[in-house]
């Protein structure tokens, strides 16, 4: 097991690794110039040369790599261009929202969509069964602004039960403070939970289906085992590997996600933080922002690995 | 999983949920004093992005500059017809035939932490501009030789030749800064400035917490305000990234005003709604399509008429604008009235007569395919602007028509602000933001030494060249209209541009709380400068 973790470990950090090089020539290929946009008109050459002095964008890219690169094996991310702000401070300020967002997501999505994957296969063809199937294959083409306006019209505007943007009420405390935060939480929320839950509510009913008709799972109802036994305990056990791969995979997806679902609903994360960065090219800013979302994706996979190792020991090998 | 595990998981998830809450409200949330609080008079502003820059001897964008023009006085401020007025400078002269501009400061300008604003304060931010060349107002200080301060309210200023709109442009665009507190920073071109703020304007800055608001207190030494002090004792600014849904906020009454102006699409969404006001205000900017003269066609002026001449400004207002803009003529916008060439006359639109136009210039069509041979332009516009992406399209149809085959290549803005600033184009279809003295806006665009960069056209004409300079260097105010209205009159001739339209502009506030705002032009400061906002008062 040691020697499992400390592979997939190590695939880990390499996987880091490219991520950030794609990332820092990514940014570097884009069209346009960081400096063209400090400055809209007025700008004489001399003064655009200083700037991508003060950038460091005056030496070749390589070097530019180089320096990065071994500033950021210790720990120094590099200072924004815009804000004059060490990046690792101003995104440490942001991080623990889109947590809070992503990870409430994640977990309500895994929640509620195993009971209803498994409430869906163990009654095939019923009612809920074809509504899951339904939203599973409409959630695929949902878009997350589109969900988030229209739960801003109809919640909060019309029916006035939510706040409309923003994360918190300034004017609260103690309590009444976490009320505020949690009551601002629930619109963004259900966008992503919305969008997510359907596709891995029918992975799982697939899944589910698929381990239903093994040989184990009939000899279980055969031995007397409960319908509820059988299931819970033993078909759901080897058909949430792949939904658990699934999830693992679609944190990604669900990041991404958050960047529109911050910038509609004014939630303060690093997915709005890049909304921005990406209109100022602010290359630090942006390398450090998707380097924390890489790291992010990378440590749950690697947590989705071993927690299927858990469950399954074949994996091990 | 058996009961006592799923517990603990509930457990463990609920005490993450909670730490990563407690985490999110650190960050300058729950903060004692951080807000209005009960009974005091909050007016709540909407931005559309957290500040980015807290200096302000930096390059600033918009959003940055409605918090920091607050903030920090300006030797002159822009008053709601665009002129300049007085703010910390009480006037300003010529001396020496223009090469001495002299400044006279008020001496009632204090420092929220008490110390007074003198001219000492000025000259260093000046100097500090000038040594790192740090902004756009390091551009236009670019002619200063020496600053002197004869006495703690007089500032002079030595220019290398007279330069007509030189105290307007530094007394309007330079923030004054402390220069007791910014000199402890050592090198400004890094100073953050993201805490303790000291300020002299009508507003200070008391929090910052990014992603969510920004809260000003009232300085109650501000020389501008009414007698007994501003209504408005906290401004907070909240940021909503996307504009529909600071609509919905103003709506809801989560704030007062929109910082922004209302997207023309919008405008009568708010008709119906009884207490929200809209406040129209002038446009320091225009809609244009700029020809790149160092193109071999556009290089020729019939060629640049006719292309006017296939450009339906009227049309285009009324379909695209849906009548939210108004037409102009020459290169300066009627909101500066003064310097407004009325005598021009608009080129027709006529594609007919722009076919003969070019056919004069030497174009045939030779293998009668109705376009004239050779004749290939590409037009580039920047995407994210929809309303310039369909006049792009709309010319193309109508240059057909004439002979002319265009392309339109809409593009994303980072890469057409990248090729236009680099000559990378035929025929540039954008929009202006501000320019806020005309004779500054011609110098910049249209002198051949290019001294803002801005001289899309690349064009080199000795003639423009000696009208620009000639009036440049004159500071008799007459005298300085009419040759402002010669360059008009040549540029619109020569049709190195052809103007499109000037948008309206509207701000949406809740006038069943306030009033009394004193809006500025554009959406450079729009409602939210430091005098406006002293200015206005809760609806009793």
């Amino acid at each position: 097991m040691v020697e499992f973790t400390v592979r997939r470990a190590l695939r880990a950090v390499l996987t880091i690794w490219i991520a950030v090089t794609v990332t820092f020539f990514l940014l570097r290929l884009l069209p346009g110039d960081p400096t063209l946009l400090v400055v809209e008109g007025d700008m004489t050459p001399e003064m655009q040369q200083a700037l991508r002095v003060q950038y460091g964008l005056d030496k070749p890219m390589l070097t530019q790599y180089w320096l990065y690169l071994t500033e950021l094996v210790q720990g120094n991310f590099g200072t924004s261009f815009r804000q004059l702000q060490p990046v690792t401070e101003i995104i440490v300020s942001r991080v623990p929202w889109t947590l809070m967002l992503a990870g409430s997501a994640f977990v309500l999505t895994i929640l509620l969509g195993i009971p209803l994957g498994v409430y869906a296969a163990a009654h095939r063809g019923r009612r809920l069964d074809r509504i899951v199937q339904m939203f599973g294959i409409t959630g695929h083409a949902l878009f997350v602004p589109s969900i988030a306006i229209l739960l801003l019209v109809v919640a909060g505007s019309w029916l006035g039960w939510f706040p409309i943007g923003g994360a918190i009420d300034p004017d609260t405390r103690g309590l009444a403070a976490y009320l505020s935060l949690f009551h601002h939480l629930a619109l963004p929320l259900i966008s992503l939970v919305i969008v997510q839950l359907g596709p891995y509510a029918l992975t799982l009913r697939t899944n589910m289906l698929e381990v239903l008709g093994e040989d184990y799972v009939k000899s279980a109802r055969g031995r007397g085992l409960s319908t509820r036994r059988t299931l819970w305990k033993h078909a759901l056990r080897n058909a949430i590997l792949p939904a658990l791969t699934l999830m693992g995979l679609q944190l990604g997806t669900l990041v991404g996600g958050a960047v529109l679902t911050e910038t509609v609903f004014a939630y303060p994360g690093v997915g709005r933080l890049i909304f921005e960065a990406v209109g100022q090219l602010d290359y630090p800013l942006l390398q450090g922002a998707f380097i924390m979302l890489a790291i992010t994706v990378v440590v749950a996979n690697l947590i989705t690995d071993v927690v299927g190792m858990l469950l399954n020991p074949r994996i091990r090998t | 999983m058996n009961r006592g595990k799923r517990w603990s998981a509930a457990v463990v998830g609920l005490v993450a949920t909670v730490v990563l809450a407690s985490c999110a409200l650190n960050e300058g949330n729950g903060e004692p004093g951080a807000s209005g609080g009960a009974g005091a008079t909050t007016l709540r502003i909407g931005t559309t992005t957290d500040v980015a820059n807290f200096n302000p001897l930096q390059s600033l964008s918009k959003t940055d500059n409605w918090i920091l023009n607050a903030m920090y006085p300006h030797l002159l401020r822009i008053d709601g017809n665009a002129r300049k007025v007085p703010e910390l400078a009480q006037k300003y002269e010529y001396q020496d035939g223009g090469k001495k501009a002299v400044f006279t400061l008020r001496d009632d300008f204090v420092w929220s932490d008490g110390k007074p604003v003198t001219s000492a304060d000025v000259k260093y931010s000046a100097e500090m501009i000038m040594k790192h060349e740090l902004g756009n107002v390091a551009a236009k200080l670019g002619m200063v030789e020496s600053i002197d301060t004869p006495d703690d309210t007089t500032v002079t200023f030595d220019l290398e030749r007279p330069y007509a709109p030189f105290a307007e442009g530094v007394g309007f665009w330079m923030a004054i800064v402390p220069k007791h507190v910014f000199e402890k920073a050592g090198d400004v071109s890094k100073f953050a400035n993201d805490s303790e703020w000291v300020g002299a304007g009508a507003y200070i800055l008391q929090s910052a917490t990014p992603g969510q608001r920004y809260v000003m207190k009232r300085n109650d030494q501000y020389p501008y305000a009414p007698k007994g002090g501003a209504a408005v004792e906290t401004v907070e600014y909240r940021v909503y990234p996307d504009v529909n849904t600071m609509q919905l906020a103003l709506r809801n009454g989560d704030i007062d005003l929109m910082g922004t102006p209302v997207p023309a699409s919008a405008v009568a969404s708010f008709s119906g709604d009884q207490k929200i006001k809209l406040q129209e205000v002038g446009s320091l900017g225009f809609a244009h399509i700029t020809y790149n003269v160092s193109n071999k066609h556009l290089a020729k002026q019939k060629v640049r008429q006719a292309l006017s001449m296939v450009v339906d400004t009227q049309s285009i207002i009324e379909t695209v604008l849906q009548g939210e803009a108004e037409p102009m003529v020459g290169p300066i916008s009627p909101i500066f009235d003064e310097y407004d060439n009325t005598g021009l006359k608009p080129y027709p639109f006529d594609p007919a007569g722009a076919r003969k136009l070019l056919e004069e210039a030497g174009y045939a069509d030779e293998n009668g395919d109705g376009k004239l041979d050779g004749l290939n332009l590409e037009m580039v516009c920047d995407q994210s602007n929809p309303n310039l992406t369909r006049v792009a399209q709309v010319v193309r149809e109508d240059a057909a028509k004439a002979g002319v085959e265009l392309t339109a290549s809409c593009v994303e803005r980072n890469t057409f602000l990248s090729r236009t600033k680099s000559g990378d184009y035929d025929i540039d279809v954008s929009q202006w933001a501000v320019f806020d003295n005309p004779m500054d806006q011609l110098r910049s665009t249209y002198l051949s030494s290019n001294p803002g960069g801005i001289n899309y056209n690349l064009v080199k004409d000795d003639k423009l060249d000696d009208l620009i300079d000639a009036a440049a260097g004159t500071t008799e105010h007459e005298q300085l209209v009419t040759r402002v209205t010669e360059i008009d009159a040549y540029v619109h001739d020569q049709a190195l541009l052809t103007p499109l339209y000037v948008e309206k502009i509207r701000f949406a506030y809740d006038g069943s709380k306030f009033t009394g705002f004193q809006p500025s032009p554009s959406d450079l400061l729009g409602m939210v400068t430091g005098f406006s906002l002293s200015q206005v008062k809760p609806v009793t």
